[in-house]
Formats: structure tokens, sequence, C-alpha cells
């Protein structure tokens, strides 16, 4: 079926895959037809029926946008008739729009001036009575809908690639409107992507509203630093006040093709502010020279991160990161079977998919790209999608397909449940073979509640795939039986057409575990935190001993899901001193941190390209070209698997460290506009078993530790697991996400 | 045929005006110029033209009204440019006009609008709605400069006149359901599948069922058959009820269920008509009780369709959705004459939707239900879906009347002759080869065409290559049987089509000496059925048809005893699916008037509803513009021969999303308006 239509466009012969409109094409052999509601990445709206154009033979005008091809046919674009009926189309939009571009946000970039302009509609002469429509307040979005001129990208981006689908068309002709579905007011989780497509001023960030114009601002195109998707943004600065200070305004993406969530468009303004104070440097030299170790969190560049080692070497000190090491020995064990250090997957092969597999994660509030990812396949490609997890999500319910809940604790007996039906087929080594033989699966299907049925319902859903995907995320890292965990991740992917994906925690954790030889935390004296806890602390966040630039303020890479190693750049300047100044004071001198970044590890698959070299956009047709993809390093690998261990069992009140959507770290913590719910959310029957309700003060004691939070009860939720944010608090990345806890409520006095 | 005064309907030119009423011309078309049995029309006006019945008609609100009717009609409306703010100026100028403020650039104004409409609007609504308005103002233009001359209102535009307005498209008329399939394909094109299943439940309960085994009617009135070839309708209706199921949501409902209005109906019987009134019933807040005859739901979509057609559980959610409404289900009950006089009493209004469940005779020699091999079609298809589908065993004693040494139905070694040529003896024929018949045969008394006509060209093809031996222009003449009377022998004569001298219909003509027999196990007579309606007290009498099925006038659906309702196969006669939900969501309709009310009535649309479907929407001669033709029509996968052929797995495996997308952007959106001044 992958025949290649020919036809010709304005006379110039050009070629469509199955699937292709006459506008995409087009837009591939750089022929311009204009539209007013066309989107990429969605489905098409065909609501401005501008892109219309001429078929030789076909009476009347033919819909580019949402037409495919035919063989030989002949296709012109532009003619005086079809001119007239654009500049007719471009009229209608201007009747009654109301004339209030200079306090309008959009203004200068706005597709609605653009095209009147373009078309040269200087005067009106078609009228209609005009009618009151209120602005709404959504929260973080405003809604104007006297502006709006009901292109539909919006209520497709947020149905089609986000998921939310929390927006729709109330159809009513001229009354036509967009409203939050099925609700009073929006309820969503406010990734902004509606903003970011609105063509017009119609949609607007309620912050942002009012306070600069389109030209005024500066564009720095950066890598979001909130998880491990590295989405692609742009910081907008102007300078405020009258000392000419820059400041963030607001983030923009290529929303043509990318996405990004709230905390990546919303949570920007988490830059850091010190002068050189060469006292407090001082005070971090002589820390350093005394410290045991160095602990250090994933939120760094990959420059830094090889500056740390560095200084381990130099100082012979201890490199502490658990959520990293964690990471690396899981690869580690991955790599034992798979034979090399990357995993197969990326974004766009779940994009792509058919059939996905998610296991281990809390995927929509993890990583929400790839959420977003698996709601494009779902619409598009209508993905059957199965969520393995102890806790169902409300907000996957519309791309997963089939719940697999499983016991807590028992992902180890669950992979090798899904291993075992994957790999049935499939031509194993003997060795291997008979180690599936001999799995008691009676023991696991009882032990993890995955029944025969449910696996057999999997393969049944999956039998015409052709693209299948399995994720898997932070549960498994820190779990007790992760290196096996990882081995029979890599068995799948060796031996059958799954590709794999491992979601990193943070958005560098990857960059660092291929950077860092780690160490084991322990409770040593003399620790130096580097954006972590430690008995002297030099980081971005407040209450620090020594302030150091945050990710906005600073250029270098990030290794991202897809093993790409993508640059950043500074959107504010910094004033105070660097890890590089600290560096540079123990003889690892060098003018830049990026001077770093062609130096990084070859054997972890870096290329030496000089970050000045790195692109950093998207082409116009949307093909990610921002900097390079690591280099495969092949490792020594044996098919060989670990004998099962009894399956443990989770019993009583059980959390689940996990964040809210739109919270993610200490950055987002700080962030103005996004909301910081630090409750204890869990379900009533949660609040029956801990004996607590809604609204309670409790004392959550897990492991050696105890933290008090408000108790909220969240209809949305089932069974005895509670969601425990960490954005507020240190998140100890050695213990596995599950953690049996003991809960008490605090009584006043 | 009606007399009209002016009329452009589809091209025509009827002018009357300054003629005395005697001598006014007839429009060729089925125009509604009677509107209900108490009200003419003064004017019709649509899509196609505009047809005046009266001279005193006021053409300019005409217009203006018509107009007005697109900013009404949210459901379609909203979703073009051109469209949205074009019909809003369509409208405002007319109006201006209409009240004595019109200008002559209004006019020019009108015109140019009008023009883009028609060029460039995303459905046929936006393209039509210009066409009776532009035609008004080309035939009446003095009464609309003298408005605007003079500045005065058009001359009825003060006083209070009806217009009443109908959405229509030529697939939704030809839908029996009148399901509004635009609406549930642009919902597939735009992936809000929600959507897709909402528009669909509207008027059709029975998502996952009619996306599967529907005859789809609808595809022979597509207007894409136009251009290249119909869109595969019935499939894409499938992605909603999926899109549901898959995700393991709560039922979408296109409506809210009323609070409870104190009121009773009884259903008998819960198949496609039983369970489609108890939908629409319950959703207007009245109590329901389905009476089932069976041990199971589903009347004959679940024991007469096979699971290879329609899987179970698809089907039990389209049943799970209707009791979700609210409706409740009485298994295991046959329903007599005395169990009737008391519902009579006990309950407001009664559901008559038994269907048709015995099998005719085929009408030969010797054919005694007693002999054993001989094997109605309903009862064959009963004993092998019970079990495939629910388990349910053959007792000892049935075993025993039909052959059979299993507890199911197994024809290992068994040769096996159906008579037929529709549905049901296509079920009974893949059902005897996946029951491991050695020998099947299909005898038809007319030809291949006619079986592809009377069924479809898949079901047809499909039997075919699972080894199904077609015997056509053939009839069974007499029926041989051994000492213990089982079946042994069939005398099969050959018939031939020949054409009548004088122009008349062909006559089947038996060829003398062709005749052969068959060795055969079974012969399964699946020629057609008729009703069991030994429930109808006698001492109601009521109104029976010619072919001994319930009379009703079919527009409402009440026989010919106060308060009882017919519907289905039973009121119609064995039939599809589609007709029995269309016939049982209109009955619904009028019955929750009539438990409220003791009146009969249709509501303004469904009147509409009937006088488009006189009309005919759908129109294969029109030429159609603004479409590149030549894309083909998609065709779902089938499962290969060898892996559908032993066993129950579903056949069509439905399309695959990039499937359904390109069949679902190939559909046109041919909504339109149609209005009557009454």
């Amino acid at each position: 079926m992958s025949k290649t239509i020919n036809f010709t466009i304005d006379g110039q012969p050009v070629q469509a895959q199955k699937g292709e409109s006459i506008l995409t094409v087009a837009r591939k052999n750089g022929i311009y037809i204009p539209t007013m509601c066309y989107i990429s990445k969605t489905s098409p709206c065909a609501s401005c029926r501008m892109c219309v154009v001429e078929a030789q033979g076909v009476d009347g005008f033919v819909l580019s946008c949402n037409t495919p091809p035919t063989e030989g046919i002949e296709i012109t674009t532009n003619t005086p008739a079809l001119e007239q009926e654009r500049v007719n189309i471009m009229k209608l939009y201007d009747v009654n729009h109301p004339l209030e571009c200079g306090v309008c946000d959009k203004s200068g970039e706005c597709d609605l001036q653009n095209k009147t302009l373009e078309f040269g509609v200087a005067q009106q002469n078609f009228t209609a009575r005009d009618q009151s429509r209120e602005i709404q307040d959504w929260g973080l979005i405003n809604y104007d809908p006297s502006l709006c001129i009901l292109c539909e990208k919006c209520v497709h981006v947020c149905n089609e690639v986000i998921g939310d689908d929390a927006i729709e068309v109330k159809f009513g002709g001229y009354s036509s409107t967009i409203i939050p579905k099925d609700a009073q007011t929006l309820d969503c989780t406010f990734c902004g992507e509606c903003i970011a497509v609105c063509p017009v001023g119609a949609l607007v960030s309620s912050d942002f509203k009012y306070s600069a114009n389109a030209w005024e601002l500066s564009r720095v195109p950066a890598t979001c630093v909130h998880c491990s998707a590295g989405c692609p943004l742009e910081y907008e600065t102007r300078h405020s006040g009258i000392n000419g200070e820059d400041s963030l305004y607001r983030v923009k993406n290529n929303f043509e093709f990318a996405s990004l969530c709230g905390a990546g468009r919303f949570g920007f303004d988490f830059e850091n502010n010190a002068k050189k104070d060469e006292m407090v440097f001082n005070q971090a030299i002589k820390a350093l020279e005394n410290a045991n170790a160095i602990r250090f969190s994933s939120m760094i560049t990959n420059e830094e991160a090889h500056i740390l080692q560095l200084l381990k070497t130099k100082l012979g000190i201890k490199l502490f990161n658990e959520d990293a090491r964690k990471y690396q020995e899981f690869i580690k064990a991955y790599s034992s079977v798979s034979g090399k250090l990357h995993h197969s997957g990326s974004l766009e092969s779940i994009k792509q998919a058919d059939a996905v597999i998610v296991m281990g994660t809390r995927i929509a509030s993890d990583n929400p790209a790839v959420r977003y990812a698996l709601t494009t396949a779902s619409k598009h490609n209508g993905a059957k999608i199965v969520y393995a997890h102890p806790m169902e999500d409300a907000l996957m319910q519309n791309t997963v397909t089939q719940l697999m809940k499983y016991e807590v604790g028992t992902e180890e007996g669950v992979i090798a449940l899904l291993a075992n039906e994957i790999l049935k087929d499939a031509d194993l080594p003997e060795n291997i073979r008979s180690y599936f033989d001999d799995l008691d699966l009676g023991y696991l299907d009882a032990e993890s509640n995955i029944g025969d049925e449910e696996l057999s319902f999997m393969s049944r859903s999956f039998a015409r795939a052709e693209n299948k995907v399995l994720i898997v995320g932070s549960d498994l890292f820190a779990h007790e039986r992760s290196d096996n965990i990882a081995k029979f991740c890599a068995m799948i992917e060796k031996y059958s057409e799954y590709s794999l994906v491992i979601v990193p925690t943070e958005i560098n954790t990857l960059g660092v575990s291929l950077i860092c030889d780690l160490d084991a935390d322990e409770p040593v004296a003399n620790v130096v935190g580097y954006n972590a806890q430690g008995d002297f602390t030099i980081a971005s966040f407040e209450d620090t001993d020594m302030a150091v630039p945050a990710l906005n303020q600073q250029e270098g890479t990030f290794v991202n899901i897809d093993n790409k190693v993508l640059p950043t750049n500074v959107a504010l300047s910094f004033d105070g001193y660097t890890l590089n100044d600290l560096a540079a004071h123990f003889g690892i001198e060098s003018e830049n941190t990026i001077d770093y970044t062609k130096q990084l590890s070859k054997e972890a698959g870096f290329k030496s390209i000089a970050f000045d070299s790195l692109e950093n956009f998207l082409s116009e047709f949307g093909d990610d070209t921002r900097g390079y993809v690591l280099d495969e390093v092949e490792c020594s690998a044996a098919d060989e698997l670990d004998e099962l261990e009894d399956l443990p069992e989770f019993n009583g009140t059980v959390i689940y460290h996990c964040n809210p959507v739109l919270q993610f770290n200490a950055y987002t913590n700080k962030s103005r506009q996004l909301e910081k719910d630090t409750t204890l959310r869990g379900s009533a029957q949660f609040a029956a078993a801990a004996r607590i309700s809604d609204g309670d003060r409790v004392e959550i004691t897990f492991g050696s530790r105890t933290i008090t939070r408000e108790f909220k009860l969240d209809s949305d939720l089932k069974g005895t697991i509670a969601l425990n944010p960490t954005f507020d608090d240190v998140f100890d990345a050695s213990r596995y996400r599950f953690e049996k806890s003991k809960i008490v409520r605090v009584v006043h006095e | 045929m009606s007399k009209v005064y002016f009329s452009t309907w589809n091209g025509e030119l009827i002018n009357n005006i300054g003629k005395p009423q005697e001598e006014w011309e007839e429009s060729a078309y089925n125009l509604p110029a009677q509107y209900d049995d108490h009200r003419d029309s003064k004017a019709f006006i649509g899509w196609d033209g505009v047809s005046l019945f009266h001279e005193d008609v006021d053409v300019i609100r005409l217009a203006m009204e018509y107009a007005a009717q697109y900013q009404e009609y949210s459901e379609a409306c909203g979703r073009c440019a051109p469209g949205r703010w074009g019909g809003r100026i369509l409208y405002d100028q007319l109006d201006k006009i209409a009240r004595g403020e019109g200008s002559i650039a209004d006019l020019d104004h009108l015109k140019e609008i009008g023009k883009s409409m028609q060029i460039t609007s995303k459905c046929e609504i936006g393209k039509t709605v210009p066409n009776p308005i532009l035609d008004l103002m080309t035939h009446f233009e003095a009464e609309f400069l003298e408005c605007i001359n003079e500045q005065k209102p058009s001359k009825h535009y003060h006083e209070s006149v009806g217009y009443i307005a109908k959405i229509t498209s030529p697939c939704s008329d030809a839908c029996p359901a009148h399901v509004d399939i635009p609406g549930y394909i642009e919902g597939v094109r735009d992936l809000r599948f929600d959507d897709s299943l909402e528009a669909t439940r509207q008027t059709m309960p029975l998502a996952h069922v009619c996306g599967r085994v529907c005859p789809h009617p609808c595809e022979d009135a597509c207007r894409r058959t136009n251009l290249d070839e119909p869109i595969s309708i019935m499939s894409l209706k499938r992605l909603g009820a999926d899109w549901e199921t898959d995700h393991g949501y709560d039922f979408f409902h296109p409506m809210e269920k009323k609070p409870a209005i104190d009121k009773k109906v009884a259903v008998i019987g819960a198949g496609p008509a039983g369970l489609t009134t108890a939908y629409y019933l319950a959703a207007e807040g009245i109590e329901v009780d389905v009476y089932e005859d069976l041990p199971v739901l589903g009347g004959e979509v679940a024991v007469g369709v096979p699971e290879y057609r329609m899987p179970i559980d698809k089907y039990n959610q389209d049943i799970e959705c209707v009791r979700d409404m609210g409706v409740n289900f009485i298994t295991n009950s046959r329903i007599g004459a005395d169990d009737m006089r008391r519902f009579e009493k006990e309950y407001d209004a009664t559901m008559v939707a038994v269907g048709t469940r015995i099998s005719k005779k085929v009408r030969c020699e010797n054919e005694r239900p007693e002999i054993k091999g001989y094997w109605g079609a309903i009862d064959f298809l009963d004993k092998v879906n019970l079990y495939e589908k629910y388990g349910y065993k053959i007792s000892k004693e049935e075993q025993e009347e039909n052959l059979l040494t299993t507890d199911y139905v197994d024809l290992s070694g068994k040769t096996v002759v159906c008579v037929g040529g529709g549905f049901t003896s296509m079920d009974v024929v893949r059902c005897a080869i996946r029951a491991n018949a050695k020998k099947v045969y299909m005898i038809y008394r007319r030809d291949e065409k006619t079986i592809i006509r009377n069924t479809t060209y898949e079901e047809y093809h499909e039997a075919v290559e699972e080894g199904v031996e077609f015997l056509f222009h053939s009839a069974v003449n007499k029926i041989t049987t051994d000492e213990n009377d089982i079946l042994r022998e069939l005398l099969i004569d050959k018939f031939e089509l020949v054409p009548d001298p004088n122009g008349g219909r062909a006559q089947l003509v038996k060829i003398e000496g062709e005749s052969y027999t068959i060795e055969a196990d079974y012969l399964v007579p699946a020629v057609s059925q008729s009703a069991d309606l030994d429930l109808l007290p006698e001492e109601w009498e009521i109104e029976m048809t010619s072919w001994a099925t319930i009379k009703t006038n079919g527009k409402d659906y009440m026989t010919s005893r106060k308060g009882i309702f017919a519907s289905g196969d039973c009121e119609y006669g064995p039939m599809t699916i589609v007709n029995a939900v269309g016939q049982a969501k209109r009955a619904a309709s009028v019955m929750s008037r009539y438990v409220q009310t003791g009146e009969i009535t249709l509501t303004d649309d469904e009147i509409m509803e009937d006088h488009l479907r006189k009309l005919r929407v759908y129109d294969k001669k029109e030429k159609i513009t603004g479409w590149l033709p030549g894309l083909p029509r998609e065709h779902s996968t089938i499962l290969d021969v060898d892996a559908r052929k032993d066993n129950n797995k579903e056949v069509n495996l439905g399309f695959t999303q990039d499937e359904a997308l390109s069949e679902a952007e190939r559909c046109m959106r041919c909504y339109y308006i149609a209005m009557v001044q009454a």
C-alpha cells in the first residue's frame, strides 16, 4: 500500500505518499497555499476554506487540506477566481472583528492581521449585526469569543494531541463559540496548548495578557528542564523596569509540530539572583576542599556533570546521585542482555505506534510528552494501549484500552508474565526458552493479580499491530529486583518487534548516568550538595549557601528520553559565580562551561561536536534538528535471566511518590503561575483505612522519615494507595516509589 | 404530484403566476402540498429550489426565515467561515429588506455572499442555502424592489406565520432509523469518537450491531456514488462504539434521562425493536419492563445472527447501554393472551415486538416438520448460537429430534441443504460449514445477482469461499425419507428465466427433464419467517396485514387496539435490524406522548421526516461539483478463509484507523435544510 501518487501542482510534477493531502504535498514542495485553520499535527479542521484549489476537469473548487490527490491530476493553486474567494473569506473573517489590535496580545504575530494585509482587505462591504459576548476567565487561560475566528485548532490539539478533550465548539452559526466540554469552567491539565495554537488573540495567557507586545520580545531557543522529554521551547524576554534588566515574559514553542505541558509553558520564572560574593565563594572552596563527597541532582547540564566528574578525580571524593545511579544500574543490567547502551524507542516511535504497553510509571505526571505521544497514537493510529500499574489514572482513560492493575511490589513477576506472553512464539535461545517454560505462572498470576485472561486479551487486541512499543518508568529503577526487571525488558526488545523506551526521571538523569562514576549514597560527614542536600549547599534554589545559575540561565546540553543531546541557552543572565568558577580554583580550567561539550565521553556515545555547532530548531517540516542522537555503544552481552524471587506483599496504607500535574521539582515549585498542591491525595477507601478524612493534617511515616501534610480526598482515585508529592520535598530516588506508610492524624490542641 | 403556483424544484420551472388556480400546472415531484391532515402547506423551500402552493406567500420573509434556519441548526452549522459569517449576513440583509430598510446594494451583497457560500462552504447546507434564496430574488425581483424602493415591510412581515424546518441528508433520509450519518462520520473525521457515538445514538441505540451487520440502505443513497463510489457508511459506525468499549467508558447517552413521570410501558420481546423502544421510552422518564421469551436478551441478533458476524460481547454492550438508561428486563418469560389482558390494565401502553420466529415451509412434496433432518432455520440457528455464544447445551431429546449425538451442533460427515436466499439462509449455511458439515448446499430459485442484492456482495462471496455450493434457479420438489422417517434424498427441479414476449416480468419456468436428486441429511428451510402472534387475545380482534403481520399505519405504529403498539418484524414482516430500530424509535416517540395525553400525535420533525422520505432527498442524477473524483472506497480486512471457516472468530476485522480516517474524509457532509410554510 506504499504506492506513491504522481500529479502536478501549478505545473510542477510532485509525488504524494498514501495518506498525504494535496496541501501537505504542496508545502513539502515549497508551494504556497494560504490557510487559516490548518495545523500540521492534527487532522484537518477544514473550517477556513481558504485552501481551495482548482483541479483539471473538476467543476468547482476542491479543498486541498483534506483531499488526497489522484494519479495524474493537475492542481492549480492560484487563479483570479480562487483569489476572489479567498479575499471574500478574509472579508468574512473581518466582519465585526474588534478593532483593538492596539491592545491585543496577538498583534504583530496575528494570522488574521497578516492575512488581511496579504489579501489587501482594506474595506468591508459585508455587514452583520454584532452580538455581545463576554470574556471568559478560565484561570491561567482567558478566552475572548469576540476575537475568536472558530478555526477549531484549539479543539483539535486539546483532543488529538494532548488528550484532555476539555473544550469543544458550541455550534450555532454566527453565535458559535468555544466552551469547556461538559463543565461550567475549564477543567483540564492547563497545558496551554490552546493558547499556543490560537491564530488570533482569542485564547491568551492571563498572566501575560496586556504585558508586552510581540515585537518587543527577544526569543531564546532552549530546552525545557522539567522532565526527561526535553521539549523545545523559546523563552521570551524583555527589559523590565527602569534599570533595563531583562525579565522572562513567557514561553512559546513551535506549536505547529511540537507541544508543551503547562509546567513548560507557565513554569518558566525559576531564575536565580546573586552577585559575585567572594566570601561565599571562599566558603564554597573550603567546603569542597574538606568534602568527602558531592551530592547532586540530575537537574544539571552534561557539562556540569562533566566538571563534577573531573572534581571527583581531582579531589578524590565520592559523587552521590541516587537518581542517576539507579538509572545507571538499570541500564547496565539492560545492556548485559541487549548488548547495547541505549534503548531503541523514542517519543516519535510512540507517536507512530499502534500497540503500547506502559509499565511502572504514572506517565501523565511523570512525563507529559509521553502522554501526548500516546494520545497521538491512540487518536491517529487507533493504538491499543495497555497501562500496567497498581493505580489507575483517570487522565489516561481516553488513551488506555486495557488497565493491568498489579499488586504493589510485584513488578518482577509482572514483567516476567509480559515477557512470557510476548515471547511465546519467539525464537529464543534454549536456556531462555526453558527458563520461561519453568516459570510458575500460577504463582505469578496469583501474587501479581495479572491473570492469563488479561494477557491473552492483550495479545488479541495487539493482533493487527505493526508498531509496538514497551515503555517502562521509574517505579522499576529503584525496585529491589530492578536488575532482573531490566533484563526482561531487554529480552523483550531483543527477541520481539517491540521497541523499548526507558523513561528517565529528570531532565538529565540519562546524561548524568552516562558521564559520572557514581557512588552509593551513604551518611558521611562533609558532603557538599550541588542542587541537592548537603552540609554546604551550592544551588540554584532558594535557601542555599552559595547561589549558582538556574537552568534557564545556563547554556549547555542535556540527554533526553530519545537519547538525544539537546542544547539549551541563556534566557536571563546571572551575575554570581558558577560551578566552572569553583572548578577553576582546583585547576580544572576552561573559559566557558560549554567548552566541555565536545569533550563528553565518546564511550558513552557522545560525539565531539562543539556546543556552538549544535542546531536548536525544528525544520520547516517539523523534523527535530536539535543537537544530535547519541551514537550506539556496543557492550558485551549474555542471554541470562536471574531466578525470580518471591513476590513481596504491601499491605495496609501505601503511599506512592508522585507529583500532581504541572509540578515536578524545586523550579516548578518556585514558579509563580503553577498551582502548588502539596496535599496527600487519596481515595475514600484510603481515608477509611487510614482513619482520616478530607482536610485533616496527617503525619506520614515511611522508611525513617516522617512528614506532615494535609490530606485531600480525590474522587478520581481508588484503592488504598495515596499520592505523595515530592516537588516541595527531598525525593529520595534510592527508594522504591511505593512505600508502606504509617498515617496518623495530627490532633490540634 | 401536486398543483403549484410556482416551483423551481430540482431545476423545473413552473410559473403559474397570474393564472387562475384551475389552470395551474403540476410539479413533477412529491412535494408536501398538504402538511398534515388539518393543515395545507403554503410553500416548501429547500436545498434544491422553492415551491409555492399559494399566491399569498410573502417570498421575502420566506427567504429570510429560511436563512434564519441556517443559524438555528446548531448541530450542523458553525463549522466553516463562509457558512458562519455568510449565513448570518444572508439573514441580516434579507431581514433588512423585509422590514423595509433595505437598499439596492444589499441585493448585490446577497448575490455575492450567496455565490461565495455556494462555492466554498464546508457542507451542503452552506452550499445550498443560497439556492432557493437566489431563485426567489430572481423570479420575484419586483417584490424585493418594491420593498426597497418604497422602504416598506414585506406583506406579512409583522404577522405570525408558521415555518417548520428540518435538517436532512440523502443518507439519513434513506436510513430507516434516520441516523445522523454525516454527524457520526464527522465525529470520526475529527477524532471525536464520543461525539460520533452520540450522533448515532440519537436515533439508534444499537451502534455495535448496526456498525457490523446492517445491510446499509443508506449506502445506496450516498451522494458520493455520483462522483465515484459510496462511502462505507456502516463500518464507520463501529468506531465510536468500539472506542467507548475499548476505553471502558460509562455509556455516552446523547440525552439526559428525564425524571420519572409515573408511567409504565410493557415491551414484549428484547430484540432490536424491543430494545429501541425501551431505550427511548426510558429516556423520557417512563418505567419500562421488557419481557423476553428466551433465556437471553437480544432477539434474533443474539440467537440468529452468528458470532462470526456479530460477536456477542459487542452486542451485549449495546444491550447494556439500553439497560443503563434504566430499563428492566425479564427473561424466560413467554407472554400469553392472559398476560396481555393483564398488561393492558397494569401498563399505560404495550409494545409488541416479538419478531418473526416461525420458519416458513419451502412448499414441496412430503414436507412434514416431524421428518428427522427437517430442521427450521430459526431453531437451527437458536441451537447453534445459544451454545456458541452462551454455552446452552442441547438436551438429549432435542439431540434425538435433530439427529445429533453431541450436546452442540456437530454436523461432521453430514450433508446440509438450505433453501433460502436471504440473510437467514446465509447464516445457516455458514454456520453449517463451521459445524464441520461434509457438504453444504444453498438452493435458490433465482440467480447470483439477486442473491447479492438480497444480502450483500461480501456475505455471498465469503460463503462461496468457505465452501458453500450455491444451486441457482433451483427448488426442492420432493423429500424422500427412509423407513425411520429420516431424510435421505431431495429431488431438485431446475428452472430458467423466460422473458415475457409482451415485455412483462420474466417468468421462472421449470426445465423438464433436468431434475436431479441430492443425498442429504438435513433440509433447512430458510425461505422466510412468520410471526407467532398467539399472545394477542382473540377478542381484541387486532387487525392483521394480508401477510399475517400486525397492521399499523406505518407512521405511529399503534395497532387497531388503543394503547397496543407493534414494531419490527412482527409488524413489517421479516426485514432488517435497522428497519426495526427505525419503527421502534418512532413508536417510542408516539408512545411517550400517548401515555401522558392519550392522543396519537407526530412531532413536526416526524411529519417532515415522512414528507422528505416521500419526496426523496437523494438524487442519483445530480452532478457533483467541488470534490475530486476517483478516491476509492476503503475496504476493511477480512479474516482469511482458512483462519475463519472452522471457528467463530469475527470475519470482518473492521477498518484500521488509517482506513477509517481516509474513508471519513470522503464524506461530503450532504446536510440540507427543508422548510415548509404551513
